[in-house]
């Protein structure tokens, strides 16, 4: 038998296939797992300590989005696609709300788009710090947990000092964003902004998560046992992730550079100066290290966006009761954790006649059966967790 | 859509009612699509959308990744076009047929192009041959199409249930399944839909702002008014 470099890595490995006869047993991993984000199951068929067709079972978290957005008013569908992707809330929103502006072809007062942008980037960099507390976590480091999470809470902080929510914001309306208390009647002509200290307070975030930044790569990336579960493991062809559906950083790492918000127009994301960052090898370090990259990234804009963003209404005016025109459109836009879009068609009623919710985490751990054939027991949760995904996001 | 707008009440909406006339920029790109793959193609509220005959689906979609570079899978999915809805509201216009829309978005990973291609297949005979060749993600999103329609993929390797238990009976996304929560307790309760007193006035004010042909005895029969609070946030200023 000739060894190759992955067998040398996992010398126990070696000793266990050569010496021993391995019968084969089918393994259930989950649903209650902690390495799964939620309740996800995977049946796989397990041959010494590599697995086979893995099956990863889902829907316990199926909340049937798609019918009940039938039954709903446009308005009250915020409530339920910001609970999709629970950990990015307010990045949900947006699309719905860009798709449903487009068939009524409403145009948004700057200020809003501003604002969008500030709190969906605030939005990524709170998702992604989870994943910058999680991954290690999952691993066996915990210190990384402590330095992500207290980053992550200041941004929520400052997320609910604008919305009023940590996780559901509920922050957007067709046309705008929420118009602060009065600004919406005619009756009560006060008119709210955002709360008073926001800018200098997101400014002072974005210095802290970039030093958060500093700390965990310093933590993380200098960690040999972190370096070898992750190098070279879980490798994703660009080329197989596309064909599965695979999007945003996931995809990213695997060497595309493609980012929505580089080519749709649903934020003024052509305003800001930033970078899309990949990876080399497709694996989950470069998974870990282009979230990390990715959170700086959404710093810079988040600074820029509060130096130039433009005064004015938060809101268009739109009808008393919200009813949009016929037509179908399909809005997508760059969610943390991949595509997120939404198929409305609409009948001119007040809701929708059909919603497709596409979200990024379906997709991205539909490649799963794919991506762990013949690999380890270990670095199932490995590639699992290195793909970010929230079951919300998957069952919808 | 805007010309059925009573009149144009800013410049802005003037401004929009041109651009319905100039051709769309991405116009020239659905013609190139649809031409390549025998289709008919329009663009609706800036997606390209392409029209097939349901026997050229599989052709089409792998035509679509080998040479128009559309290599990304997005979704696939289907829409219930029928006359019999048992919750939201039925459609203005009644079908002359009952069908399935097929939708399958597919996307390039460079300049940012995507296209929805559709096709339609009848109620009784819902049938379509499996994309899972041509791109491997369509195997969950046909699942999931399967047991929310009930459309059969020929050509499918498990069309198990994907989200719902293994015993579930009936198809929870046609438009014919009822809603058990909604057929239990009205939502949002008929209380709220009640108009306040000062509300008379906006009432009449939004109608003529909105589409003109809606009728207002239908909207107060309708369960799913928007309660007066919601309706506030949501007023013009």
């Amino acid at each position: 038998m000739t060894l190759d470099q992955e067998s040398v890595r996992h010398l126990s490995e070696v000793s266990v296939s050569v010496e021993l006869e391995t019968p084969e047993m089918t393994l259930n991993i989950g649903p209650q797992h902690p390495s799964t984000h939620g309740v996800l199951r995977l049946m796989a068929r397990v041959d010494g300590e590599r697995t086979y067709d893995v099956r990863p079972v889902i829907g316990y978290m199926h909340r049937g989005y798609e019918k009940l957005a039938e039954v709903r008013t446009y308005p009250q569908i915020t409530t339920i696609v910001n609970r999709i992707d629970w950990v990015s809330g307010y990045a949900n929103e947006v699309p719905f709300m860009t798709a449903a502006e487009k068939l009524m072809e409403i145009e948004v007062p700057e200020r809003a788009l501003w604002i969008r942008t500030i709190l969906t980037e605030m939005a990524r960099i709170s998702s992604h710090l989870v994943f910058m507390a999680s991954y290690p976590l999952e691993l066996g480091a915990a210190t990384p947990l402590f330095f992500a999470l207290r980053e992550r809470e200041r941004v929520l902080d400052l997320l609910e000092s604008v919305t009023g929510g940590r996780f559901h914001p509920n922050f957007n309306r067709i046309g705008g964003v929420k118009p602060a208390y009065g600004s919406g009647s005619s009756t009560r002509k006060m008119i709210q902004d955002l709360p008073a200290s926001f800018f200098a307070e997101t400014k002072l975030a974005m210095e802290n998560v970039l030093e958060a930044c500093e700390q965990l790569e310093d933590l993380v990336a200098g960690n040999e046992i972190i370096l070898a579960r992750t190098r070279g493991v879980g490798v994703l062809p660009p080329e197989v992730a596309a064909a599965y559906g695979v999007t945003g950083p996931n995809l990213r790492a695997s060497g595309v550079a493609f980012d929505l918000r580089k080519v749709e127009d649903y934020l003024p994301y052509d305003q800001f100066d930033f970078d899309v960052v990949t990876g080399e090898n497709g694996d989950c370090w470069d998974r870990w290290y282009v979230r990390l990259q990715e959170i700086r990234q959404s710093a810079r804009i988040v600074s820029q966006a509060v130096d130039s963003i433009p005064s004015g209404p938060l809101q268009a005016k739109v009808p008393k009761v919200i009813k949009v025109p016929r037509g179908e459109t399909y809005v997508r836009a760059e969610n943390p954790k991949g595509e997120m879009g939404y198929y409305l068609v609409s009948d001119g009623g007040q809701g929708p006649y059909r919603l497709k919710i596409r979200s990024a985490s379906f997709s991205n751990i539909s490649i799963l059966p794919w991506a762990l054939e013949g690999v380890l027991i270990p670095d199932i949760i490995a590639i699992m967790g290195s793909l970010d995904f929230v079951l919300g996001d998957v069952d919808r | 859509m805007t010309s059925s707008q009573p009149e144009a009440e800013s410049a802005e909406e003037a401004g929009a009612a041109e651009e319905v006339e100039a051709p769309h920029p991405l116009a020239e790109y659905a013609e190139s699509v649809a031409s390549a793959v025998g289709g008919e193609g329009v663009v609706t509220f800036d997606t390209v959308k392409v029209t097939v005959p349901a026997d050229q689906w599989v052709e089409t979609l792998t035509t679509a990744r080998d040479e128009l570079g559309l290599v990304m899978l997005s979704f696939v999915s289907a829409i219930d076009w029928s006359n019999q809805p048992a919750v939201g509201e039925a459609l203005e216009e009644e079908l002359e047929e009952e069908t399935f829309e097929l939708l399958a978005t597919v996307a390039d990973l460079t300049e940012g192009r995507r296209v929805t291609f559709s096709t339609r297949i009848p109620h009784e005979e819902a049938v379509i041959d499996s994309l899972v060749e041509v791109y491997a993600g369509a195997n969950w999103h046909e699942r999931e199409a399967h047991e929310m329609f009930g459309i059969v993929f020929t050509g499918h390797p498990d069309l198990s249930h994907l989200y719902l238990p293994d015993g579930f009976l009936g198809n929870p996304l046609l438009k014919s399944f009822p809603l058990l929560s909604r057929e239990v307790k009205p939502w949002p309760g008929t209380v709220d839909v009640e108009a306040m007193p000062e509300d008379d006035d906006d009432e009449s004010e939004a109608e003529s702002e909105g589409d003109g042909d809606e009728a207002a005895p239908a909207d107060e029969a309708e369960p799913e008014e928007a309660t007066d609070d919601e309706a506030d946030d949501e007023e013009g200023s």
